[in-house]
């Protein structure tokens, strides 16, 4: 049973990968822009020397030809080299990696508590001045843009009250305000998602009987409501976490650290199809386990969705 | 009660982590004598052999040496790796007599064939070079004549080549380091410069450390010994982070500052702007001459009479950028301030040169017309250097005039791709470089940023024969000649010279620039100890 469902999701993940992939391929095929002329035009080149540049790095050949090189070099994860750094893609992923996790860990785990924080009194004393309260920072969570909260932090815990570096990363010191800036961006939709769930199941007959069954209220909120309200949470939290890896690039370009989010900008921009792709794939990866895990975990939170499974 | 309880808890939690992450991030603490330079771009790859990044030269110059250098203030090559050097008659044949007893950071021997080698890595089509490899031009091949002498072979004369050994992304890298390396150069690189690459963190850091054994420096450096204790470069690729990492010590010196933050800093007891004027190809926007109406002469005269250059200056720049009168930067050799008397901002001669035309408000809807044609014009700008602040600005000036300015901002490939395609009347651009072959780039018929789509033969005779002439006065009197007929022609409307704008921290000393405008001579950098 368990193994049709994970042979159903690798199916899935595959063709996921396969998606992104060829989105990847065909977004940057269809911006207008020569990367052989971007990389070489400054430095004098002539148009001669620009095609036969062109010609060296495959541009020359038929669309098709070029997908499906493409597609090849993707099932051999041959991830190639970059045209605009000149090294291999795998190699600079690597390197780019701890930063880009490390962030995205502390800036879910910031957002996860500051959701519970703002959406459970929300839902538990819904209609009063705290609902409208923690609804209220909720929303500024969520429409603040990070570039903005991140100078604020900037000036704020690091020029006035000099606590946390505002620049660079290797301390966890470094790490507190990009995770606390990206994190009060993500908890917004994470608190909505916790209050809506938790106003519901809180009306749910069960939740009526075991109040009546004479459970006390802490037993009745942790076993009862949030084991069936927080699926959904985990869901979100889920999908930004898979976001973060690779579009965190405002909060990383704010408090200059290394990351995959700046990694991709750059290449999108300079037309370098390789690390595009290199990155695309980890994105795509990372959103596929990330959610296969949230699924997982909501299986356990839940025993009708496992029952589902089967 | 009890779920207050526990928000308190969690509440309490939460505080706690935070304070212990406090406590933490208070152990980093600045070794002395240490230097922290701002770089501005996410950093694309650092090998000056292959990238073209104009970044990379800024801690890579003072790892590399090179063959010569230019000194600024007499715009003459200096000695540097080679001692001496002669050219051949006919500008073909560059002798070089080596240094001796220079050796790499690596303890492999600096001599011909290491010249060699780094010329036959950069002309290699498997290097796939962005930039060194065109700076060699007509590059043919290099001689080894003995230990300590090589021979530069070019199939054409080709007088940018000495400008061209000068920077950065010629210099001499270790044959050693680079076959140990392979792929991996890039974090590995060695070179017998001033200071030793110790560590790179693609995105994050790079720190330079001093070499102990240099006693080889050029005449341009001050001192025989680093007077820092290391130097460590970090990316703010973020302008509006720029000069808040200045002020909370993140970084000692800043690059790109912000005009706007500039002046903000320059009102500041600890720090100063310091302005670097960039030699090469001002910032100016190039006017489409076959694409009507920009086609007649006397419309570009228009929009260039029509234009408040000083007003530009003023908002955009805070008036820390020289205004752009010509096709070149005042400060590169060859720059002919005759250009400066060329089209004063004046509004009558642009309107009687419009009106001669025949452009008319016939439906007195404020914006000229001919023919049923609206004089509406487009300009395709790239969104770095201030270009769309700039267009706004002429916007409102030509507006005065009847003319509509519509932009749009792409991307530097679509730029590069509308221009070829000619489907534009204006696009903004400036560009780097010591040497006015630069202009070649830009005004020659077969140029690959030729956006004024200009093709005067006798123009094109004056790029060519200047960039074969070895005799300076001769080559200077030919660019003369170019920059008139540039702004005879109306071909561009010249808005500002290039500053790389520096904050600085005042505890730094002696930060000086190279000819490049862009690469500090870091062995002369000194930091006083924190004052705090």
């Amino acid at each position: 049973m368990a193994a049709t469902y994970l042979f159903r999701r690798a199916v899935g993940a595959v063709f996921v990968l396969w998606l992104a992939a060829t989105l990847a391929f065909l977004a940057l095929k269809l911006t207008p822009g020569d990367p052989a002329r971007a990389l070489l035009a400054a430095s004098g080149a002539t148009s001669d020397e620009i095609a036969v540049r062109r010609a060296q790095l495959g541009l020359d050949d038929p669309l098709p030809v070029q997908y499906g090189r493409y597609l090849v070099e993707l099932v051999r994860v041959d991830l190639g080299e970059s045209w605009l750094h000149g090294r291999p893609v795998g190699q600079m992923i690597v390197e780019q990696l701890p930063s880009t996790v490390a962030l995205a860990i502390a800036a879910t785990a910031v957002a996860v508590v500051l959701g519970l924080l703002l959406g459970l009194p929300a839902a538990l004393r819904q209609g009063t001045w705290v609902d409208t309260l923690t609804t209220s920072i909720s929303v500024v969570c969520l429409s603040t843009p990070t570039y903005w909260s991140g100078l604020l932090a900037i000036l704020v815990f690091s020029l006035y009250l000099p606590l946390f570096p505002s620049a660079g990363q290797g301390s966890p010191g470094h790490l507190v305000l990009p995770a606390g800036v990206l994190g009060f961006a993500m908890s917004g939709a994470i608190a909505r998602v916790v209050r809506a769930q938790v106003v519901e199941v809180l009306r749910a007959n069960y939740v009526v009987a075991a109040r009546a069954k004479g459970l006390t209220p802490r037993r009745v909120l942790f076993v009862h409501v949030l084991r069936n309200a927080l699926g959904p949470a985990l869901a979100v939290t889920a999908l930004q976490f898979g976001f973060m890896l690779s579009g965190a690039v405002v909060t990383e370009s704010v408090f200059a650290r290394s990351g995959l989010g700046k990694l991709v900008v750059q290449a999108i921009v300079w037309r370098d199809l390789p690390v595009v792709r290199g990155v695309m794939l980890v994105a795509a990866l990372a959103f596929v386990l990330t959610s296969l895990a949230a699924d997982l975990a909501r299986g356990w939170l839940d025993p009708r969705l496992r029952e589902g499974l089967q | 009660m009890n779920t207050k309880n526990r928000t308190r808890y969690v509440a309490g939690l939460a505080l706690t982590a935070a304070l212990l992450v406090v406590s933490l991030a208070g152990c980093a603490s600045r070794p002395s004598g240490q230097i922290r330079y701002g770089l501005t771009l996410a950093p694309s790859g650092i090998d000056p052999h292959v990238n073209a990044s104009s970044e990379l030269g800024i801690p890579l110059t003072s790892v590399y040496d090179t063959l010569v250098y230019l000194d600024p203030e007499t715009s003459e090559f200096v000695p540097g790796l080679a001692e001496s050097w002669s050219i051949s008659y006919d500008g073909m044949e560059y002798a070089f007599s080596l240094r001796e007893g220079v050796t790499f950071h690596d303890g492999t021997p600096f001599n011909a064939q290491a010249v060699k080698f780094n010329f036959d890595r950069i002309t290699s089509p498997d290097l796939k070079s962005q930039k060194a490899l065109f700076m060699l031009g007509p590059y043919d091949r290099t001689m080894v004549v003995d230990e300590n002498t090589v021979l530069i072979l070019l199939k054409q004369p080709y007088a940018p080549l000495l400008d061209s050994l000068s920077q950065v992304y010629l210099g001499m890298a270790s044959p050693t380091a680079v076959q140990k390396w392979g792929a991996d150069y890039q974090l590995h690189q060695v070179g017998t410069g001033p200071f030793v690459m110790e560590e790179y963190v693609p995105g994050d850091h790079l720190l330079l450390k001093p070499n102990p054994d240099y006693r080889w420096g050029p005449p341009v450096y001050k001192n025989r010994r680093a007077q820092a204790a290391e130097i460590e470069f970090r990316f703010f690729t973020d302008a509006a982070t720029r000069s808040p990492a200045l002020e909370s010590g993140e970084a000692d010196i800043m690059g790109e500052i912000p005009p706007q933050d500039a002046k903000r800093l320059e009102s500041s007891s600890d720090f100063k702007i310091q302005v670097v004027p960039i030699p090469g190809v001002s910032l100016m926007f190039f006017l489409n001459t076959t694409r009507p109406p920009l086609d007649d002469v006397r419309v570009r005269q228009a929009l260039l009479y029509g234009t408040d250059r000083k007003a530009v200056i003023s908002t955009v720049f805070q008036d820390l950028s020289p205004l752009a009168y010509g096709p070149l930067a005042a400060n590169t050799l060859g720059y002919d301030p005759a250009v400066q008397a060329f089209y004063p901002y004046d509004g009558e001669e642009a309107a009687a040169l419009l009106a001669e035309v025949g452009w008319d408000d016939s439906d007195g809807d404020g914006i000229l017309d001919k023919a049923g044609q609206k004089l509406a014009l487009e300009a395709v700008l790239m969104g770095w250097g201030s270009m769309p602040e700039v267009a706004q600005l002429l916007e409102s000036q030509w507006q005065a005039l009847g003319i509509q300015l519509n932009s749009r901002v792409v991307s530097y490939p679509e730029a590069l791709q509308i221009a070829q395609e000619g489907s534009y009347h204006l696009i903004p651009f400036n560009l780097s470089g010591s040497d006015p072959d630069i202009l070649r780039k830009f005004f020659h018929s077969q140029a690959s940023f030729n956006w004024s789509k200009i093709n005067d033969a006798e123009m094109d005779g004056w790029l060519d024969e200047a960039s074969r002439l070895t005799d300076r006065a001769q080559r200077v009197a030919l660019y003369r000649q170019v920059q008139l007929r540039v702004m005879d022609e109306a071909l561009v409307v010249p808005v500002r010279d290039y500053v790389n704008l520096n904050g600085v921290s005042n505890r730094v000393r002696d930060l000086r620039y190279d000819g490049q405008g862009w690469f500090p001579w870091l062995i002369d950098v000194g930091i006083a100890s924190s004052g705090k």
